[in-house]
């Protein structure tokens, strides 16, 4: 295999995102466009997708940040493969896993069935567990992935569970329809939480926001496209949608408001304290969709519009970011901030893209992120006073943040020599970075994405003007305050160090991510409990089936009427008198099953049983039923007395008697028997004298039968009413008979 | 194993055989299906494999090494039953003949698709009960 082949993949991926682009600009320049399939027609699910101004502004985010991405990926993912001595030929389970996350990422993004964007949350989960757990030999990795699969998939199940609560509501999961409905009430309130956590957890906010710092576990490529503008813009973009249910309900308006100042405060703070390249952005973009979700509690136009504009700005900044600190790594083998420093005379190019980049985030002018803070600050002063407060503080605290990152890394003195790199490692950033400054040139494209996403989430018109005004309006002030207030952070870091390091430890004592552990742990013992419990004998093992369904079939009689059924029937004479004749043939067997001392007396005793009750089928008209059991019954003893005939002649003459049970455990097996059998017995007895003999389809088939060329009912069904469960039955027996033969002869068939 | 138990297995092969012929054959008018009529015959095979051990009972019976073939042919013809009506634009398991439609006679036998989706399901059965015999049976028959 050539090494040009391995970057097919990747050059496959990079020319998929541009076509993605180019035509979801397209769509979305001529109106926008919907694909609505039935999906499950019985519960009215449809595969819904339209790509209106909020599915552009995600379409556009998740493919054009793909391929600036996924261009870089291309060069950077050799160069890593190398450095963790891997073959080049594993960039064949990387890419395709990169190109499926954005499908459904753009899918996503289009989505307007709930049940639809649960499945697709669920497939972003699935695909950022292997993208994270890519170097899979590093034990912190798979950690790592794991944590995002169970964090962001438990939390997905919330969605579903919204779904359904809804459904039965409003008997539908169509999100316009949902939408279109009035009124609110304590289920759609439930629901509206459910949804919001979903979607909490996947834009990684506090307290479920541990698993994005883990995550850094990935290459670089994937936290610059998964944890910037793709995988945590997904929860958000969830709120986006959805937002109108949300906001029937202040109280889930202020939980959003209070989570997401949380998480600028915890994001920020540590962003401050972390030493790790890719741990301080990490941490500032928990910070970071902390705004957004600040501005979708203040709600509103203005809360609407300035969210999606901040996304928009963030996952273009935060990219550039996160590719910097990957090509900082891959020059100087350093990912720590202490360690490396004065790049800029060395790396003249990367420090002024990624300078450009983090004054984006930082919201200096003349970038495209001035104006998300203008944005901000104007939504801010919408809302009450101490929200004008606490807009200014995460201001700063982002100025600060990024200001040391950058600061670190390409000023002060040198630590570290840089090794001259691939240009494509600098040249995406650069891109992301023009793209930023024209955004601070040309805000009006940028605000008109911006403007049509929020007319989705506000539900009618929404007027976005970003501009420079030089004048002292209050948002000019905020953000002259938040500058002040971030350099002065910068300048004097006694003041804050100990703070923040303070945080940082309580954190990592009594965080969140404790009670995952715990939570993993327990699950776990309990699990090797119960397998232990299980598989220590064999008497436990039949316990482990009886005991379940006994007290299954036996919660099931708890819940159903029993207004005639449990009745004894009258015994007409002729065959009926065969038949309890024979049960109690098969009473006495069993009875002497339980009591054999030899091994050939209790093989013949079951099968006395199975022939027995064998011909209680043939007496009640089923002899279809008999035959099986007769062959199959045959079959059982048979085995049965070959195996005995290969047992050491030492067992069979030890009074032939399997070993008796400890006085304590006999009983115990004699009341797992008792469960298992009473409950079967109760449900069986239960079933026979139904008050309403239900003949369902029983009638039915037996009517059709003669019109499919067939006598036998039981054929013709299995051949052809239920041909294809028939079908499936077989197919299980063949791929049965592999494993067989993989156990015992290592995949031989003969 | 007693010679006894060895004359019966020998003498009970070919009647076992018939009876499965007759079984599968008549399933579709009568008692029994593909599914019996293959258990009928690993039973009858098995019955040799207890008697005479493996190798005795597959170097008289040297055909037995067909059963994997034989598994396969009859899940691939049931699935081309089931599937093949697709091709025409059918949903699956269409038969042939439809309802009201006489099928072919040849003698008594009548000719219809879902007879064949039967013969599938019987060659499965007998193969794999046949691989799974010959996989967990001895090289030796026990001393008698």
């Amino acid at each position: 295999m050539s090494a040009s082949w391995h970057h097919a993949p990747a050059w496959t991926a990079v020319a998929a995102a541009g076509t993605a682009f180019i035509a979801s600009l397209a769509s979305w320049s001529r109106g926008g466009t919907a694909i609505d399939i039935p999906w499950a027609p019985t519960l009215g699910l449809r595969l819904s997708f339209t790509l209106d101004g909020l599915g552009a502004l995600y379409c556009l985010l998740a493919s054009g940040i793909g391929v600036v991405v996924f261009g870089y990926g291309a060069c950077y993912l050799p160069l890593h493969l190398e450095h963790e001595r891997e073959s080049p030929g594993a960039q064949w389970r990387f890419w395709p896993w990169m190109a499926l996350f954005m499908a459904a990422m753009m899918g996503l993004a289009l989505a307007q069935d709930l049940v639809l964007l649960f499945v697709l949350f669920d497939v972003t989960a699935v695909c950022s567990y292997f993208l994270i757990g890519f170097d899979r030999d590093r034990r912190e990795a798979r950690v790592a992935a794991l944590m995002a699969l169970v964090v962001t998939g438990v939390s997905a199940v919330a969605v579903l569970i919204a779904a359904v609560l809804l459904y039965t509501e409003r008997g539908t999961t169509s999100i316009p329809a949902l939408l279109a409905h009035s009124g609110g009430g304590t289920t759609m309130t439930v629901a509206a939480v459910l949804l919001a956590v979903g979607a909490l957890a996947k834009s990684a906010q506090v307290p479920l926001h541990f698993w994005l710092p883990r995550a850094m576990a990935a290459p670089t490529p994937v936290s610059a496209y998964l944890h910037s503008a793709a995988m945590v813009a997904a929860g958000v973009l969830v709120v986006g949608r959805v937002h109108p249910l949300l906001a029937r309900s202040q109280a889930v308006l202020d939980g959003l408001l209070a989570v997401g100042l949380a998480s600028i405060l915890v994001g920020g703070a540590l962003a401050l304290a972390k030493d790790e390249l890719k741990q301080v952005l990490a941490h500032s973009t928990i910070s970071q969709y902390g705004y957004v979700l600040v501005l979708y509690g203040i709600g509103g136009p203005a809360g609407a519009g300035a969210a999606a504009f901040y996304v928009m700005t963030h996952g273009i900044a935060k990219s550039a970011l996160f590719m910097t600190a990957g090509t900082v790594t891959m020059a100087t083998g350093e990912d720590r901030l202490s360690r490396v420093g004065g790049l800029r005379k060395e790396m003249p190019l990367l420090a002024t893209a990624s300078g450009v980049a983090a004054a984006t985030l930082a919201a200096l002018p003349l970038t495209l992120g001035f104006f998300k803070d203008e944005l901000f600050f104007k939504a801010a002063l919408e809302a009450a006073w101490p929200m004008r407060l606490a807009a200014v503080g995460a201001a700063a605290l982002t100025f600060a943040y990024i200001g040391r990152f950058w600061m670190g890394l390409f000023l002060g003195t040198r630590r570290v020599t840089a090794h001259p790199v691939p240009r494509l490692l600098v040249v995406p950033i650069a891109v992301l970075a023009a793209v930023a400054l024209l955004g601070g040139v040309f805000v009006e494209p940028f605000a008109r994405v911006a403007a049509d996403a929020a007319r989705v989430t506000h539900g009618s018109v929404v007027v976005l003007a970003p501009a420079y005004h030089l004048d002292a309006r209050p948002e000019n002030i905020m953000a002259v305050a938040a500058w002040a207030l971030g350099g002065l952070a910068l300048v004097v870091p006694r003041v804050w160090r100990s703070t923040v390091r303070t945080l940082a430890t309580v954190g990592d004592r009594l965080g969140p991510r404790r009670g995952y552990t715990a939570a993993l742990t327990a699950v776990d013992h309990l699990s090797g409990v119960l397998h232990r419990l299980e598989v220590r004998d064999l008497r436990n093992s039949v316990a482990a089936v009886l005991v379940p369904g006994g007290v299954l079939a036996a919660l099931g009689f708890a819940a159903t009427p029993t207004a005639g059924a449990y009745e004894i029937g009258r015994i007409a004479p002729g065959d009926d008198l065969m038949v309890v004749a024979l049960l109690a043939l098969v009473v006495i067997a069993a009875l002497a099953v339980a009591a054999a001392r030899a091994h050939l007396h209790l093989v013949l005793a079951v099968s006395v049983v199975g022939f027995a009750l064998a011909a209680v089928y043939a007496f009640l008209g089923a002899p279809d039923v008999a035959l099986v059991a007769v062959v199959v019954d045959t079959v059982t003893s048979l085995v049965f007395v070959a195996a005995i005939a290969r047992l050491p002649r030492d067992v069979l003459d030890r009074g032939g008697a399997p070993p008796a049970p400890p006085s304590g455990r006999r009983w115990r097996d004699v009341l797992v028997g008792a469960i298992g059998g009473l409950a079967l017995f109760g449900a069986i007895w239960g079933f026979l004298s139904r008050p309403s003999l239900d003949q369902g389809i029983a009638a039915e088939h037996i009517r059709l039968a003669p019109q499919a060329h067939g006598q036998a009912v039981v054929t013709v069904i299995l051949a052809d009413f239920r041909g294809l469960d028939t079908l499936a039955e077989i197919t299980v027996l063949a791929v049965a008979v592999v494993g067989v033969a993989t156990l015992l002869r290592r995949g031989r068939l003969w | 194993m007693t010679i006894a138990v060895r004359a019966v297995a020998r003498l009970l092969l070919a009647p076992s055989l018939v009876v499965a012929v007759a079984i599968m054959v008549k399933g579709y008018s009568d008692v029994g299906d593909g599914f019996s009529a293959g258990v009928l015959v690993a039973l009858a095979v098995s019955l040799q494999y207890v008697a005479y051990g493996r190798r005795g009972a597959e170097a008289a019976l040297p055909f037995l090494a067909l059963a994997p073939l034989v598994a396969g042919t009859g899940l691939l013809l049931a699935l081309a039953v089931g599937f093949f009506p697709l091709l025409g634009g059918k949903p699956i398991f269409t038969h042939w003949p439809g309802p009201g439609v006489h099928p072919t006679r040849i003698g008594t036998l009548e000719m219809l698709t879902a007879v064949v989706f039967d013969i599938g399901v019987f060659l499965l059965v007998v193969g794999v009960l046949v691989i799974l015999v010959h996989q967990l049976a001895d090289d030796e028959p026990p001393a008698p």
